[in-house]
């Protein structure tokens, strides 16, 4: 068992203060002698003015640094909760509520318990930086914080879907039909748009003049983003990221994505997603990232959610993912070594 | 009573949100449930490779016959971010290691836990044996 004491009620209650953005920036301290502000201490005080975030050599706004979007906040807001922000008070029952059940031991015999402890590997999300939040959910339109409907193209879709893969075969018949991420080719921490991974939940953004660059840790991709006028791709060219072009709105960074290859679908959008991404400097550990989803053969309705980055240190670590991902090799045999022994049993059986 | 119940629901449809496993791949399809074991043995290597660490651990079997297991951990930058490095554990350290052996019965398994000869946990709450203290930040 791994209890920890939990997130300071001085920190969510300097969070009240900021309300503005509805964000803090926090963690859960390890066993906690006496509750010390996290560091949202640097959080803009209150005074009315708006912050000027720092410039680049080239003029631009600097985004520039290690950032974190780890969250508690869930994309949509959960069942029964029906305000938009909690109290402090109310968020950190549900901060410390969520990071208790990450440190709880599964238990022995049971599938859940197949798995190495996430706290010894300090994968906990309370074990490092997150961005916290008093929102009970990230999605901010539609009002009720919940993703619209699937609409009828949608479903359809999603239903095609289903059958292409069952058509393939079982999941682990070969690696192709394994999930993208267990094969190393892309996380949701890349986006667009760019979703809490769980852990390693960190970037770096570096910029240059005319391109803003993103690395995602995990599994180490980086956005090139040009920031010129020229046009969009040519509709033939197709990537996981899609193809980005950036624009500076006065100190928002404005990054609009289309051209998914629809292999790795958002939230079961299709291939002709457009995210519109909006990064802007509120503070120095602190980056407004709201991005709204469109996507009419999915979602009658464009969508939008708020996930805030948190600035936190460097350097990015390397993610060989393939290198040591013996992980698939050995599903692939374990689901070979079972079916072997089906097979004899049913020899057995007919004997 | 009212806003403490708003909280207590609040918490439980937080909990059905995030209580969802966090894992790069399914471990349940690699390791077998039913195949639960306990290794001692002393570290020969470790794999710190995203997306997860391998231990090397030669394991000495009741005839005296050594074998080399490779235990599956977690990813390892979370780790060296909080200050533990290859020469936190280093080679040769003694550990037991409490898992579930692969399905396809190969000398692999998933460290559901490492311990100490001590009885501690390997990184419990980031306090590394023997490495930099873990820094909170």
């Amino acid at each position: 068992m791994n209890r920890r004491s939990l997130v300071s009620i001085g920190a969510l209650v300097l969070g009240a203060a900021v309300l503005l953005s509805a964000t803090i920036v926090a963690q859960v301290p390890a066993p906690l002698a006496k509750p010390k502000p996290a560091p949202a201490a640097k959080a803009p005080a209150p005074t009315g003015k708006p912050y000027t975030p720092p410039k680049t050599p080239d003029g631009q706004p600097d985004l520039q640094g290690f950032w974190t979007n780890s969250t508690y906040v869930p994309l949509e807001r959960p069942q029964g909760v029906t305000k938009e922000i909690y109290t402090p008070a109310e968020a950190e029952a549900a901060i410390k509520a969520a990071a208790d059940r990450e440190a709880e031991q599964t238990e022995p015999g049971t599938t859940a318990d197949v798995h190495y402890d996430f706290s010894q590997f300090g994968l906990d999300r309370s074990q490092s930086k997150f961005a916290a939040s008093l929102r009970t959910s990230l999605i901010i339109d539609p009002p009720d914080g919940k993703m619209p409907p699937v609409n009828a193209q949608g479903q359809k879709r999603a239903a095609e879907r289903a059958a292409a893969r069952k058509q393939a075969g079982g999941q682990y018949d070969s690696v192709q039909n394994m999930p993208i991420g267990s094969r190393c080719i892309i996380m949701g921490g890349s986006g667009p748009p760019m979703m809490n991974a769980g852990y390693n939940a960190n970037y770096q953004i570096v910029q240059s003049p005319g391109y803003v660059m993103i690395l995602t840790e995990m599994i180490h991709d980086a956005r090139i983003i040009p920031l010129d006028t020229r046009p969009q791709a040519a509709q033939g060219v197709r990537q996981w990221v899609g193809v980005s072009r950036g624009r500076w709105e006065g100190n928002t960074l404005v990054v609009e994505t289309t051209n998914f290859n629809g292999k790795n679908a958002f939230r079961g959008a299709s291939e002709n997603l457009k995210v519109t991404e909006r990064f802007t400097r509120t503070a120095d550990d602190m980056i407004d990232y709201k991005f709204t989803v469109e996507d009419p053969a999915t979602w009658d309705k464009a969508w939008t959610a708020e996930a805030p980055l948190a600035k936190t240190e460097g350097p990015i670590f390397e993610f060989a993912c393939h290198e040591t991902n013996y992980g698939i090799a050995n599903i692939l045999a374990g689901a070979r070594a079972e079916e072997k022994t089906k097979a004899e049993q049913a020899k057995k059986g007919s004997n | 009573m009212r806003a403490k119940l708003v909280v207590v629901i609040a918490c439980a449809a937080v909990l059905l949100a995030v209580g969802q496993a966090r894992a790069h791949h399914a471990f349940a399809a690699e390791f077998d449930v039913n195949k639960p074991l306990t290794l001692k043995g002393s570290l020969i290597k470790w794999e710190m490779v995203n997306p997860h660490s391998w231990f090397h651990v030669a394991v000495k079997e009741p005839d005296g016959k050594v074998t080399e297991w490779l235990i599956e951990g977690g990813s390892p930058n979370q780790l060296i971010r909080m200050g533990v490095t290859k020469n936190t554990v280093p080679i040769g350290t003694e550990l037991t290691i409490e898992g579930y052996r692969a399905k396809d019965g190969g000398l692999k398994a998933v460290g559901r836990n490492f311990v100490l000869p001590d009885g501690s946990r390997l990184f419990l709450g980031g306090s590394a044996p023997g490495g930099t203290p873990a820094e909170k930040k």
